[in-house]
């Protein structure tokens, strides 16, 4: 079982190296090895990839779609695959240039600020945290190391939710309901597990005869870390940080239980109420989302390559 | 302070802020729920006392509550099966190097990367009775006679297209895990097999899978865990409606709108305990089967 695991991490990071080179390869636009497949093979291949695509991408163009039409337009049976007007009423109306009446407007500004003060908040604090806890676990040694660490990893594996009616009683007790405080501790404390995992096993890659030689200069630990592992550790932070802030964006039911109105709740919480009003229509609704994603889905474009990274050193263990 | 004492404390000081976190924001209330759910805790109705079974009992007459377990089930059954063969039809396409892999990969995260809300939201919208491009396309494709309403009126129905959009999320961590452990692979295992005449078919069956095991087996884990807490799709597209309702919903429910914390709290527990159960159990059976090849 132990020998297994250890290989297992083995293959991970092997394989992760990997599939950075390879992906970086691919985005600068090397075509790598050219597979001498058979025709048939080759159309196979070019209609599984259309099909992945379609799945992953049709309801995001489709959100997007209803999102640039007029309500008639959406409100079609068939559905039109294009806009038809295409138009942009929707977001002009959102952003409050034409009038709209749904008080949309400053909701949805007021609601994407907060997630961004909350999620950017969770994501400074938790990596700042897990960069030098990561760091002690990596390098140093000391009493009940191993205790603290698998049990925080443990927590990895506890449903998020069995901490929620606690969480609010004790948030409601210190009077932080309804504060950033209370989400962004609450989001920090969540987030930390997955980060202390990836930046964890980033650190244990990197050789040890890096620092020693700050060391050989007179460095202390924290020296050593600041100056000479955060720099080429600097992936897996980014991974780490990218990912706490995507989990951040999507919360919905901690932020739900703890804001009460407009001057905490994040776009998740007020998408979720404009749907639940069912009069706001499809067009408006479309427009919202696609706004309250734009944020998590261009940094998920841009950062894919530290995205992956995170996600394969946090789940192959 | 000497400098050999600041060396022995300082890992203490670099872990501390660590402990204070997941001491207080998490083992405090893991421990709060576990003994809270053997008492009786109404906000509005003081005194809180101690009932022993009580919660339980009532949760387990309940049968609306009794009915979530059994979505759950079915949600986390077809949340696993999709999402584990989703992401490995896909690490399989994705396998080889070749031009645009890198952009295709970023696309293919991109349903992970997106709130759930904001894309249940959308897929309610595709779903729509009236005017919604599910019916249109199915009806175009004379698959249906009429349109249709998806969601509300039949059970099993319900759940699985609701459990589609959590596949839609989540697959794409199948993928990755998936796709890490294929790319590990030599490649001259491939080359040895295709010289023995095996096909792409039986290369899969014989070279690939006994290979990703393990990284099947912790997407089967990590799919279990959230498809037994899928919450913010069944909120967004079934409502409070008990039809479809899953055991996270129910847990909402009896804490925030009936404002029973204690049966709250024992329902959490049950939560927690099954998925523990089920994961570690998940974990160890599939451990040893990719030890036993």
């Amino acid at each position: 079982m132990k020998g297994e695991r250890e290989e297992a991490g083995g293959v991970a990071v092997n394989a992760r190296e990997r599939l950075g080179r390879a992906v970086g390869q691919a985005a600068a636009g090397r075509p790598g090895r050219v597979v001498s497949a058979a025709p048939a093979r080759l159309i196979g291949r070019l209609i599984a990839i259309i099909v992945i695509l379609l799945w992953s991408l049709f309801p995001i163009y489709w959100a997007l779609n209803t999102s640039f039409t007029t309500l008639s337009g959406a409100d079609s049976a068939p559905s039109h695959y294009f806009p038809s007007p295409l138009v942009g009423t929707s977001y002009s109306q959102i952003l409050g240039i034409s009038s709209s009446s749904f008080g949309i407007a400053t909701q949805l500004g007021r609601s994407l600020l907060n997630s961004a003060i909350e999620s950017g908040a969770a994501m400074v604090l938790t990596v700042g945290i897990a960069v030098f806890a990561a760091y002690a676990f990596a390098r140093l040694e000391f009493r009940f190391k191993r205790v603290i660490f698998v049990s925080v990893l443990a927590t990895l594996l506890l449903p998020a939710y069995a901490t929620l009616i606690p969480l609010y009683r004790i948030m409601a007790s210190l009077g932080l309901v309804n504060t950033y405080l209370a989400v962004i501790l609450v989001y920090v404390s969540g987030f930390l597990p997955l980060a202390i995992w990836i930046l964890y096993n980033y650190f244990n890659a990197i050789p040890k005869e890096l620092e020693e030689a700050a060391f050989v200069d007179g460095a202390s630990p924290v020296r050593a870390l600041l100056r000479v592992v955060v720099p080429v550790a600097m992936p897996g932070i980014a991974a780490a940080a990218i990912i706490s802030f995507l989990m951040g964006w999507a919360q919905f039911l901690f932020p739900l239980v703890l804001t009460t109105d407009l001057s905490t709740q994040p776009v998740t919480v007020i998408v979720a109420a404009l749907n639940q009003q069912r009069i706001v229509p499809f067009t408006l609704l479309m427009a919202c989302g696609a706004l309250a994603a734009a944020v998590p889905g261009i940094l998920a474009l841009i950062l894919n390559r530290y995205i992956v990274e995170g996600i394969t050193a946090g789940s192959v263990k | 302070m000497s400098a050999p004492l600041r060396g022995r404390i300082l890992p203490y000081i670099l872990v501390s802020p660590l402990v204070v976190f997941i001491g207080v924001l998490s083992f405090v209330p893991t421990v709060a729920t576990t003994v809270e759910a053997f008492f009786r805790v109404m906000p509005l109705d003081p005194p809180n006392r101690f009932i022993g079974f009580g919660n339980f009992r009532a949760l387990f007459a309940n049968s609306v509550i009794t009915t979530s377990w059994i979505n759950t089930a079915l949600y986390a059954a077809i949340g696993v099966v999709l999402s584990v063969v989703f992401g490995t039809v896909i690490a399989v396409a994705l396998r080889r190097r070749f031009r645009f892999r890198g952009v295709i990969l970023a696309l293919v995260i991109l349903p992970w990367a997106l709130p759930a809300v904001v894309e249940a939201v959308i897929w309610s919208w595709i779903y729509n009775p009236t005017f919604g491009v599910m019916n249109s396309a199915l009806h175009s494709a004379h698959a249906i006679g009429g349109y249709h309403l998806w969601l509300g009126l039949d059970r099993w129905l319900t759940i699985a297209l609701i459990e589609v959009v959590q596949v839609w999320q989540i697959t794409p961590l199948s993928a990755l895990i998936i796709l890490a452990s294929l790319q590990a692979i030599p490649q001259e295992l491939y080359e040895a097999a295709k010289v023995d005449g095996a096909g792409a078919v039986q290369q899969f069956f014989r070279i690939s899978l006994p290979l990703i095991r393990s990284a099947v087996a912790v997407s089967i884990v990590e799919a279990l865990v959230l498809s037994l807490n899928v919450f913010d799709q069944v909120y967004i597209l079934n409502g409070i409606a008990p039809l479809g309702s899953s055991v996270m919903l129910q847990t909402y429910i009896q804490t925030f709108e009936n404002l029973n914390f204690g049966g709250g709290y024992a329902l959490s527990l049950l939560v927690t305990i099954a998925t523990a159960l089920v994961s570690l159990g998940a974990l160890a059976l599939l451990y040893r089967r990719t030890e036993a090849v």
